[in-house]
């Protein structure tokens, strides 16, 4: 017998799922359950070498309040139905809005989309998960409260509550998002409504500027994780400085990188340079200004010989290291002075500002990501190989110079083996460094799908066989990032779950948690 | 110095003007009870589509006189690099109101 719908979650009768989905009707209306294949196909799209059939969803569920999640949870509860939460649904390159696992259901909260607050005095916001950085950001000008975002490369139409609970970055001093939440509500499996920290007092005022409240801290274990579906998010905002001063510092060897990340270490870690900064190859910034076909035909990875042209026709430096300074004139002259003399010790770097590279595209766009301003200019990126494929793996080291070059060489190695670029960057936060590397090939070329899947596997396995962890990873590979992690880890995120959510129905599989 | 019933009325205005600022980012309950909801075409164009199409990351599309419903798959299914976007971003009336603004020649606005 033919299913009346595109897949079934996995272990569900279509009796049950039917029973499920009439209920959930009832509690959202009928607009608001979506289950045809026209309906859900925005929702089965990704940039992952997995067939799209791996992660296609059975039914969307388009929520608006709490009250209606609680309902849902019930409902889930009944029928064993797992649900896989999305926000914007744009975790590009991480599994975009498609579920983990066939047939889970996915709740869209993107209709949740209120700024229920934004304090101008004490800089914070709390938003429900649909809320968009775009929207946030006119918010913030037209009512002209002075505060700056902190966004990823995809800002306007991703945001602050789906970006900070994968942990994801930016690139202003508050860039380590997490670092800067304070306060959820969460609706646990069993239909309770948790607000952590401070908002668990009735009557307190403190829920967005405490983020400890008393006993165990749990907001932790709502990110990257499947014990609960955050419903409101607070977070801090950093006030609009008086003055803004980013620059760009080139370099012409690979090799300069281990100077590169020495000199940059102490001046993050004493707060002179007090935003994430990122070290981009010459094939990460390529993009914005070059076409590969133009440096480059048939297969095969791209010859250092062309990556040499493209540097000096479009005047990059292998290594682009892109920062900022923050603060009043006074203070940022202070500081301008340590950095240029700091980086122009060995005299390989070549410093610019915005006077000499306002107009390079590249710079442009890395100075609106430092100021929080708008932009999907990193989405260049796809055009390099086309076809719409990328994968984000994303391993972390101690911010040592002797350690990129050993990162750098394996990664160019395993992606040359599987005829891949290597379009990477440093990310160089406080003490760590985010390895990112843009995995990009052709999904519409058999072959090179192929070859992705086993090069990102490859690199997984290396990688973590050489004690380097990944931070985040797409939908197809948690269990394998989960594995790398050891077992008692997995078994503690296992215990929790079964404690939480005993009938297993929030994002089974999420980071390898079922 | 007695102040005169126009003075009164002006400060009890400015006085609830300022209660009104206050409570706007001050109160915890959830005030703003409406959500986000779209104006017109254009402002979809500006707010997503504009970022790639008028910045030589995406193609051209606007003045090219492509078809509404080509437009409207496009946006449901994506393309290649071209992310999809669901209902719940940009719903169906909004998105026909889309497809005609990117579909009409600018003087036709």
């Amino acid at each position: 017998m033919t299913s009346q719908y595109i897949a079934l979650p996995k272990g569900v009768s279509e009796k049950d799922f039917d029973a499920a989905i009439r209920d959930f009707r009832k509690i959202l209306g009928d607009a608001s359950v979506l289950t045809s294949a026209e309906q859900l196909a925005p929702y089965i799209k990704t940039m992952m070498p997995v067939p799209d059939a791996d992660h296609t969803p059975s039914a969307a569920l388009l929520a608006t309040t709490v009250e209606q999640i609680q309902k849902i949870v019930a409902v889930c509860n009944q029928y064993k139905v797992p649900i896989w939460m999305i926000s914007t649904g744009k975790n590009l390159g991480y599994g975009s809005a498609a579920p983990a696992e066939r047939g889970q259901v996915v709740l869209d909260l993107k209709r949740m989309n209120r700024i229920l607050e934004v304090d101008k005095d004490l800089a914070f916001a709390l938003v429900e998960p649909g809320v968009t950085y775009q929207q946030l950001y006119d918010y913030i000008k037209e009512h002209k409260l002075g505060l700056w975002l902190s966004m990823p490369a995809p800002s306007a139409i991703a945001g602050p509550v789906g970006n900070t609970l994968d942990r994801g970055v930016g690139y202003t001093p508050y860039g380590e998002h997490f670092l800067f939440a304070c306060g959820m509500e969460v609706v646990l499996a069993n239909g309770e409504v948790l607000r952590t920290g401070m908002g668990s007092m009735p009557n307190s005022n403190t829920w967005q500027v405490f983020k400890w409240g008393y006993g165990p801290y749990l907001d932790g274990i709502f990110t990257q994780s499947n014990y609960g579906i955050v419903t409101k998010f607070g977070f801090w905002l950093m006030p609009e400085p008086p003055a803004f001063k980013p620059f760009v510092i080139q370099y012409q060897h690979e090799e300069d990188i281990v100077e590169i990340v020495e000199t940059i270490r102490p001046l993050r870690i004493s707060g002179v340079i007090p935003n994430a900064v990122v070290i981009a190859h010459a094939l990460y910034e390529a993009p914005v200004k070059a076409k590969r076909s133009d440096y480059v035909s048939g297969p095969g990875s791209i010859p250092d010989e062309a990556v040499y042209r493209i540097m000096k026709d479009h005047k990059l430096g292998i290594w682009n290291v892109y920062a900022a300074l923050y603060g009043t004139q006074e203070q940022i002259d202070v500081n301008w002075k340590i950095v240029t003399q700091a980086f122009g010790q060995s005299g390989k770097a070549k410093i610019l500002t915005e006077q000499e590279a306002a107009d390079d595209p590249a710079f442009a766009y890395r100075a609106k990501l430092m100021r929080g301003e708008m932009t999907l200019t990193e989405f260049s990126l796809y055009n390099w190989r086309g076809g719409g494929g990328s994968m984000w793996f994303a391993p972390v080291s101690q911010a040592r110079g002797s350690e990129t070059l050993k990162q750098m060489a394996l990664t160019k190695q395993i992606l040359a083996k599987y005829g891949l670029d290597y379009s990477g960057e440093f990310i160089v936060g406080m003490r760590d460094m985010h390895h990112i590397v843009d995995v990009l090939y052709d999904k519409t070329d058999p072959e090179q799908t192929k070859a992705a899947y086993q090069c990102f596997d490859e690199l997984l396995t290396e990688f973590s066989a050489r004690g380097y962890g990944t931070y985040r990873v797409n939908t197809a590979f948690m269990d394998k990032v989960a594995e790398t992690y050891g077992p008692v880890q997995r078994k503690v995120h296992k215990t929790l779950k079964k404690a939480l959510d005993p009938n297993g129905i929030i994002a089974p599989g999420k980071s390898g948690i079922r | 110095m007695k102040k005169t019933k126009l003075e009164n009325w002006v400060s009890g205005c400015i006085f609830a003007i300022f209660l009104t600022i206050s409570n706007a980012w001050s109160a915890q309950d959830e005030k703003n009870s409406q959500g986000f909801a779209w104006k017109d075409g254009a402002e979809i164009y500006a707010k997503i589509c504009a970022y790639c199409h008028e910045a030589h990351v995406g193609p051209q599309i606007r003045n090219r006189e492509l078809p509404s419903e080509y437009i409207r798959r496009v946006v449901r299914n994506g393309n290649r690099a071209m992310p999809a976007f669901r209902p719940s971003e940009v719903d169906d009336e909004s998105l026909i109101k889309l497809a005609d603004f990117i579909s009409k020649k600018e003087a036709q606005h």
